[in-house]
């Protein structure tokens, strides 16, 4: 079944049409690729999904649910979690307090019975933290949970923003370049990690990526956007002989 | 729905002319402050709170100014003239624009590299620093002021908008001519009573005639008065509005004509950028205070010297630089025509607050227009609204 | 059962603690009273605006409005029904610290809900704008005594109700700091984009915030009216917002203790000299000369010698001999000059030193005293010995 659907989604910022009437579909379990040269909207893409911005006209559909335009942290309740590009982490807090921030949307206790300190807000902190550290085995980052997170290496860095989007525990994760700035070791890490969390964690995965080797030997389904329209829509294989794709990208080997 | 007439009945309309003029002189002082802070935040994204001290270190220079000229409070000095005027702008200017320099060097290029707000705490401290600092070393209390000596145009210019209506003058006449007649016959009356002080019921009557006729008389002539449209412009505010115009005009022609102007709007809209291409930008962005805190002097200057008495203290700058920031926002920060369209409508805001009868409220003005100009258009009226970035 | 044991004893601590300054001031003159009680408030609004400022990162410059609200809440209320409520002082304060929480609660609902939309210098400017409103509408209100003020009755001086406060607002700070609920607030600070995508509700976290600071501003404010049994508008202005905001920002903005401990040393410190009645002027402005020498003079060793820190710590000593130097010289130079040569009151300083205190903060330690740290002796021995285990993995 259709987990998220874009109908004709439109952007405008004054003259300028970010994105111009983009349609597709995510099934659940996808694990789905959105590329497309610098400026071509995949962010922005992003931030209509995510409720950063409204869209100008079109429909957003997640779970059944018309979504376009709803505030952020409702859309993050809903099950839609996502990473920065230009990594936003909580910077002076720790990497568990990172993760724990993330789960947090789950919290059953009152705000007043933290500001009195009492058993039940104890008990939910400590199992909050006990996911968290949970999560951060996944990324492999649990040996520097209590580092400050602006002091952990550019692909660390890259590595907890995921762990963090998990702790929503959504439905939907979306990746930012997930990949910019890795090394090619870590790229295959992180291919891996990508995997197991689409197979074992079971989320679906859509994903904007620059590297095509990543992207091609990861995604399952690829939209690729050029100046805000939608271009072409296929597996891999499809894509990389699509001849609209390759004259977007202007004879950059695909 | 009957609230709005009572409220305007209470209002004097006659008034409001002249009441505009004033709030017109009164925003040339906020718009050459706010050109000050627009400029700096144009640059540097910084809220100078120190740029209403500036202007109150320029009323202090151009006291002392005044002082060496010799018009000090004993008042040895009687004769003034148009030369010790300028000489005390020019002095006030360069102070002013040098000690903008120096806050600049010292307290904000530190900060440059740090949050935004390590800028405003440090803009916070300076600002204390020269209130209650400049308190141990400037006199303050009492508060001097600028003898008024200095200013040898003390004449007024009247404008005529209307004159009184000839019906109304014609009524008045009238009045007059029965003002005569029975002040006549009272007198007269005077003349056979015994005693002025013990008059008799003829005598009393005639008095009480006297008296509302007089009365009457002076009821028509306010109206008549009250009917004409007259503006007095006292010549030193109007020196104040031309100096202040044409400041400005040399100011636009500085930025706009310039390389130093260009380089400035260059490193407004980019300071990277700007410094890649080779643009020195502490150079800029020295020169961008020197000519801000420059314009607050003239401002101070001409603010203590023309307008009568003026007392100044180490708090001279706080108001006018909170009411001139305000006017900076309300044009749109970092736009300079924008400063001056909102140095002037924070004028008339003002006077007209006086006007309608809440002289109490006119210092909450400036902080009520600035949190509906924040509210409702954040880039203000001629800015422009950015969305950040994700 | 031992977390009810530790939780009862630690109350029964802060009473204790209480009782036992109201012990102490007892003895002493109305002058020393006045400083406990005083401090305690300070405590109090200095914790309560870290809460606005420092955790959740919305700097606020207007705090003495909601200490204003609070006060004239108490004013107003013991003018009108003290007399017939009938209620014994101790109890009639606890209500009236209850009833002024929630009208600056309150009026913090009304200034926070619109401005928290801004941010950074914009927000600072319309919280400072929001002060001026309320005391200027306060003084134009003949209810509540316009510019002359109100006369409080009746006069309760308690020194353990604030400091009962004072503890009360940093338990609660610190119960939220040391649970999950705290970690939204500084996210909110840190970035508040990220925190929207991981669901928090930053306009709410916000104005709770916000709400949270006020309402003990406000407590603070009815103990400041029934103290000194008066309230009117100059106790309120900017310069009192400054004075808290200094505090906080000395303290390091984010740190509890670090309020803590700069509130009492700034209201302490000003309070000292006052003793001082015949300041040369010249010494205050060699003074000037020094620290302005001083500061960048450090600032220089910071950004260009990388040694280590014995060799750093000699170097600042030598200029701090340096600076006594320069002092010494200036004032001996300034001494000549006539309009240097009257004494001054010490207690003309005070607005001086926080001004001071500001801008060399910012030149040399921009996060204030302890940073986002809280005080512990862990943190003080990883400053001054070796390392500790996180540092060393990080």
């Amino acid at each position: 079944m259709s987990l998220l659907q874009l109908d004709q989604a439109t952007i405008k910022f004054g003259g300028l049409i970010a994105v111009n009437s983009v349609s597709f579909e995510l099934k659940k379990g996808d694990l789905f690729g959105l590329i497309g040269p610098n400026g071509a909207g995949k962010t922005t893409c992003f931030n209509l999904i995510t409720g950063v911005y409204k869209p100008t006209s079109g429909k957003i559909t997640f779970d059944g649910k018309e979504i376009g335009g709803t505030p952020a942290n409702k859309i993050a309740n809903l099950g839609i979690a996502r990473t920065f590009q230009n990594i936003r982490l909580f910077k002076s807090l720790s990497v568990l307090e990172n993760v724990v921030v993330g789960g947090f949307l789950r919290h059953k206790t009152p705000l007043i019975s933290a500001l009195a300190y009492l058993p039940n807000v104890i008990k939910e902190t400590q199992s909050l933290k006990a996911e968290a550290m949970e999560l951060l085995k996944i990324v492999n980052l649990d040996k520097v949970a209590d580092v400050r997170s602006a002091d952990l290496s550019y692909g660390m860095q890259r590595r907890l923003e995921i762990a963090r989007a998990m702790a929503t525990q959504p439905k939907l994760l979306l990746l930012d370049e997930p990949a910019a700035g890795m090394n090619p070791q870590e790229k295959e890490e992180l291919n891996a990690m990508v995997k197991h969390i689409r197979d074992e964690v079971g989320l679906t995965v859509l994903l904007i990526e620059h590297d095509m080797r990543f992207v091609m030997s990861l995604c399952e389904r690829i939209v690729v956007l050029d100046a805000g329209k939608e271009i072409a829509a296929g597996p891999p294989d499809a894509i990389r002989s699509d001849p609209k794709v390759i004259a977007a990208y202007l004879g950059e080997a695909v | 729905m009957t609230v709005l007439p009572d409220l305007l009945a209470g209002l004097e309309f006659s008034t409001l002319p002249q009441q505009l003029v004033n709030g017109i002189l009164l925003g040339a002082i906020y718009a050459l402050i706010a050109l000050g802070y627009t400029m700096v935040y144009g640059v540097l994204k910084l809220i100078n709170f120190a740029h209403g001290e500036v202007f109150m270190l320029g009323a202090y220079t151009a006291l002392f100014t005044s002082w060496s000229f010799g018009f000090t409070q004993a008042g040895s000095r009687q004769d003034s003239s148009p030369g010790i005027l300028i000489a005390m702008l020019i002095v006030s200017m360069t102070v002013c624009g040098f000690v903008g320099v120096l806050i600049e060097r010292f307290a904000y290029r530190p900060m440059r590299s740090q949050p935004r707000i390590a800028s405003l705490i440090t803009a916070i401290g300076i600002s204390l620093l020269l209130q209650y600092g400049g308190q141990l070393f400037l006199p303050s209390s009492p508060p001097p002021s600028i003898s008024d000596k200095v200013n040898p145009f003390k004449g007024n210019i009247e404008i005529p908008l209307k004159p009184a209506d000839s019906a109304l003058l014609a009524q008045a006449e009238q009045l007059k001519a029965k003002v005569t007649s029975t002040k006549a016959a009272y007198d007269e009356q005077l003349k056979s009573e015994k005693d002025s002080f013990n008059l008799s019921p003829v005598g009393k009557g005639l008095r009480t005639a006297s008296q509302d006729a007089e009365r009457d008389y002076r009821n028509a002539i306010d109206k008549a008065n009250k009917d004409a449209l007259v503006i007095t412009l006292p010549q030193g505010q109007v020196i104040m509005l031309v100096t202040t115009v044409v400041l400005m005009i040399i100011l636009t022609w500085l930025v706009m004509k310039t390389t130093a102007g260009r380089a400035m709007r260059a490193a407004s809209l980019d300071f990277d950028a700007a410094s890649l291409m080779g643009i020195n930008v502490n150079t800029v962005i020295a020169f961008t205070f020197f000519i801000g805190s420059a314009l607050a002097g003239a401002g101070a200057m001409m603010n203590a010297s023309f307008l009568g008495g003026t007392k100044i203290d180490t708090f001279f700058g706080m108001l006018p630089g909170v009411k001139a920031f305000v006017a900076a926002v309300l044009g749109g920060i970092g736009n300079i025509p924008g400063a001056v369209l909102g140095g002037i409508l924070m004028g008339l805001a003002e006077t007209m607050v006086i006007w309608a009868g809440y002289g109490n409220y006119k210092d909450a003005i400036a902080f009520i227009v600035l949190i509906v100009v924040l509210l409702v258009k954040p880039g203000g009226l001629l800015g422009s609204n950015k969305v950040e970035k994700v | 059962m031992k977390f009810w044991g530790v939780r009862l004893a630690s109350i029964l601590g802060a009473v204790a603690f209480c009782f036992l300054l109201e012990g102490v001031a007892q003895g002493q003159s109305s002058f020393v009273q006045r400083l406990f009680v005083l401090a305690g408030l300070y405590v109090t609004l200095a914790v309560s605006l870290n809460l606005i400022n420092g955790i959740t990162g919305q700097f606020s410059i207007g705090h003495a409005a909601f200490y204003q609200v609070g006060a004239y809440t108490a004013g107003f209320c013991a003018s009108r029904f003290f007399a017939q409520l009938n209620l014994p002082p101790a109890a009639w304060l606890l209500l009236m610290m209850i009833t002024s929480a929630i009208t600056a609660g309150l009026a913090g609902l009304l200034v926070g809900l619109p401005s928290l939309r801004l941010k950074g210098d914009y927000l600072a400017i319309v919280t400072l704008g929001f002060g001026e409103i309320i005391r200027i509408f306060a003084q134009n209100q003949e209810a509540l005594g316009g510019a002359y003020g109100l006369t409080v009755a009746p006069k309760i001086q308690y020194v353990w109700a604030a400091w009962l406060l004072a503890i009360l607002c940093i338990a609660v700070c610190r119960n939220l700091l040391r649970t999950a609920h705290g970690l939204p607030f500084l996210a909110v600070r840190e970035d508040e984009i990220a925190s929207s995508a991981m669901g928090v509700n930053v306009t709410q976290t916000k104005v709770v915030a916000f709400v949270l600071g006020s309402m003990f501003a406000g407590a603070a404010g009815a103990i400041l009216a029934h103290f000194e049994s008066f309230v009117s508008p100059p106790m309120f202005t900017m310069d009192v917002s400054f004075t808290i905001v200094t505090m906080v920002v000395l303290g390091g903005t984010g740190s509890i203790t670090g309020s803590v401990l700069a509130a009492i040393l700034l209201f302490y410190l000003p309070e000292k000299m006052r003793d001082f009645t015949n300041i040369p002027l010249s010494g205050v402005a060699a003074a000037f000369v020094a620290i302005s020498a001083a500061v960048f003079a450090i600032r220089w060793v910071m950004q260009n010698f990388h040694g280590s820190a014995k060799d750093r710590a000699i170097r600042y000593l030598g200029i701090v001999v340096g600076a006594l130097v320069i002092w010494f010289i200036s004032k001996a130079l300034l001494g000549n000059v006539p309009s240097l040569k009257e004494n001054i009151d010490g207690s003309k300083l005070r607005m001086v030193v926080f001004s001071i205190t500001l801008v060399v903060l910012m030149l040399l330690r921009p996060q204030g005293m302890l940073g986002h740290h809280e005080f512990s002796w862990d943190w003080v021995r990883s400053k001054f010995g070796k390392p500790t285990v996180k540092e060393a993995t990080a």
